[in-house]
């Protein structure tokens, strides 16, 4: 394998998990099915575009998608997805709503047109004997380190076995103190802001429209099928496989293989293993 | 209860009021077919004003046979069978006489067999070539016109002939591709890959592994819309832009605009229209457009702009025939005349010479720097 297929494989994977992440703390855990998660990376993606059009300078741009999206997020879930937790067909249906709605919001203030983000960090760095994008390195470094600090503060945090006594038991949650109102909003509230920091990321790399979001919920859900749902493992797993495939499979042979492969798997796993590699005991 | 009456009696206003404008004086209705919805909706903005500057412009010349026209507008953003019943109601049930058309091939196909040669249709968006039918009229470019100049040029003027060739996987690509070849081999260069990558795929890597191994110094971009952006971003993410320049038959000013400044270098467009052709007609159509819809209307671009090239061919058909029936058009198409922002057009086999322009695309805006006048299609028709 050659250096650039390994330093790809390794920008696939962790770019699905990062945006993943968000999805597998609002499905995996609040069982809330999000069909507005790519919505939330479309969005975090146009924070760089409301900065250029306020004329603010960059480095605003971070606060500006954590604000805008946390803000949607909250005002969703006041609204709409408090009303539904427990009733996960029902989340399905309404949050399928809200990312029509959300996609519209976005074309009528920034028309249908595409939309381009300069790299922060431009050129390509001499890398294991190939060139590759400079600004892809500094990501995959980031990513890796924020899923490092994840994993240690999940290790130590009560925060996981709260949400998953809230979704299994609402009522026996409340009744031993938990607040439940304001954990599951935190946590949807969190899970959507890391989308949105996944669009702001990927944002320089891919193109910016408002239906750019579909792409990143369909494989955003393969990896949760395949890896399971409710733990950091199950994720990295998931991801792997479904991003390994699609990289694997595109290098070999072709791209359109690469997607069979992916298609293959996800439904061998549905229909095999539903509960993905990694599952939470319920 | 109440909604339905309110909405019923809205539509019957409404009619009402399209009763009167159509008594007001406009006896020729003009069917225009563009993309509201759909993956082409982006352009149907820039399409629909360019319709109706290009009415503006007809009727104050004097119409059609001194009849001023009206622009009657669907929206063919849609499968082909359902803008095949949007084109028919506006001809059977609103009395249209002739239709502008900017679509896909498919949609393209479904009309011709609903119309069956009893109307007058120009088709005006770029495409594969070969459409040839009674009544249907091509003012978009075609393959053959927009590569059998430009090819030649940029290997002499770039020094290039290491060519790759990648589209999405249907029969524009192909087609543009296969012409390509021909003018690859002609031309002194070769072909040193091809690919075509599924719609369903949004990051390109292992492609552009591929270019980069295969040493290519020209690929030519036959990738279409959210596919094209993200490739070119890619592209010159990996710094392949300093090993080849790039050409592309469909990169127009909202797909410049996606890629952006800093990874267009040397990424060269060819194409009947760009906004900044240097000429006082397309100088004075700019200005036109922008005093009609502002500063921020709908970026002007090739496919939006070509509706106007549509209805100025149709006018001038109509004004040559002296009627809007198909068999008197049919009679005097050949051979007719008409100017544009493009330049100076011939209708020669059902399908326009023009003027073809190649923009460097580099810093993010185009900039036209060569024009090969008066191409005629070899992908039109023979009769």
């Amino acid at each position: 394998m050659s250096s650039v297929l390994v330093l790809n494989l390794v920008w696939q994977v962790g770019t699905l998990a990062l945006i993943a992440l968000g999805l597998a703390i609002v499905f995996g855990q609040l069982r809330i099915m999000n069909m507005a998660h790519g919505e939330f990376v479309m969005i975090g993606a146009y924070a760089p575009v409301i900065t250029a059009a306020l004329g603010l300078p960059g480095w605003l741009q971070l606060p500006v998608c954590v604000i805008t999206v946390g803000a949607v997020a909250l005002l969703i879930e006041r609204t709409v997805i408090r009303h539904l937790y427990g009733r996960m067909f029902d989340s399905l249906l309404a949050t399928w709503g809200i990312s029509i709605l959300l996609r519209e919001a976005v074309e009528l203030i920034f028309g249908r047109g595409y939309q381009s983000v300069a790299v922060p960090v431009p050129g390509t760095l001499y890398l294991l004997g190939a060139d590759y994008p400079a600004y892809r390195v500094v990501v995959i470094a980031g990513i890796a380190a924020g899923f490092a600090a994840l994993a240690w503060w999940n290790a130590r945090s009560k925060v996981a076995g709260r949400i998953k006594a809230m979704v299994g038991n609402p009522d026996l949650a409340r009744a031993i103190g938990i607040n439940t109102g304001r954990l599951s909003a935190a946590s949807f509230v969190f899970g959507c802001t890391t989308a949105g920091l996944a669009g702001l990321i990927l944002a320089p790399t891919v193109r910016i429209e408002p239906m750019m979001g579909l792409d990143y919920l369909i494989r955003s859900f393969f990896a949760l099928v395949v890896g399971g749902l409710g733990s950091l493992e199950g994720l990295g797993l998931g991801t792997a496989i479904i991003a390994g495939t699609q990289s694997l499979f595109g290098a070999a042979l072709s791209q359109t293989h690469g997607y069979l492969a992916v298609l293959f798997i996800s439904i061998l796993f549905l229909w095999l293993k539903p509960n993905g590699i990694r599952s939470s005991s319920r | 209860m109440t909604k339905t009456l309110k909405a019923l009696l809205a539509g019957a206003a409404m009619a009402a009021g399209m009763a009167a404008a159509g008594a007001a004086g406009a006896d020729i209705k003009i069917g225009v077919l563009v993309p509201d919805s759909g993956p082409a909706g982006l352009f149907g903005p820039s399409a629909r004003n360019s319709a109706m500057l290009a009415a503006t412009q007809i009727n104050a010349a004097g119409g059609i046979n001194g009849e001023a026209i009206e622009l009657v507008f669907a929206d063919v953003g849609t499968p082909p069978a359902e803008a095949a019943q949007a084109a028919l109601r506006l001809w059977k049930g609103e009395g249209v006489q002739g239709f502008v058309g900017m679509h896909d091939s498919a949609v393209r196909e479904a009309l011709v067999g609903r119309f069956n040669g009893k109307v007058p249709y120009v088709y005006t968006a770029v495409y594969e070539g070969n459409a040839c039918a009674k009544g249907l009229y091509v003012t978009g470019e075609t393959p053959s016109q927009q590569l059998a100049p430009v090819i030649p040029h940029l290997m002499r003027a770039e020094g290039v002939s290491k060519w790759y060739l990648i589209g999405h996987d249907y029969n524009w690509p192909r087609d543009t591709n296969a012409l390509a070849k021909g003018y690859i081999a002609e031309a002194g260069g070769e072909v040193v890959g091809e690919e075509y990558v599924p719609f369903s795929v949004a990051e390109f890597d292992s492609s552009l592994q591929r270019i980069k191994n295969s040493g290519a110094d020209a690929v030519l971009v036959t990738l279409v819309g959210g596919g094209s952006v993200g490739f070119n971003v890619s592209f010159a993410g990996f710094g392949l832009d300093r090993q080849a320049i790039r050409l592309g038959t469909l990169i127009e000013e909202n797909t410049l605009a996606g890629i952006g400044a800093g990874n267009a270098n040397r990424l060269f467009s060819a194409s009947g229209y760009f906004a900044s052709i240097d000429s006082d007609a397309a100088g004075s159509f700019a200005a036109d457009y922008a005093a009609a819809y502002g500063a921020d209307a709908p970026a002007l671009n090739g496919l939006g702009q070509s509706t106007y090239e549509g209805l100025m061919l149709l006018a001038a058909l109509g004004n040559k025939a002296g009627s809007m029936e198909v068999d008197a058009i049919e009679a005097v198409a050949e051979g007719t005349n008409y100017a544009s922002p493009r330049g100076d057009n011939t209708l020669a086999g059902r399908h326009v010479a023009q003027t073809i322009y190649l923009a460097d695309g580099s810093g993010g805006a185009f900039e036209v720097e060569t024009a090969f006048p008066e191409v005629a299609s070899t992908d039109g028709c023979e009769d």
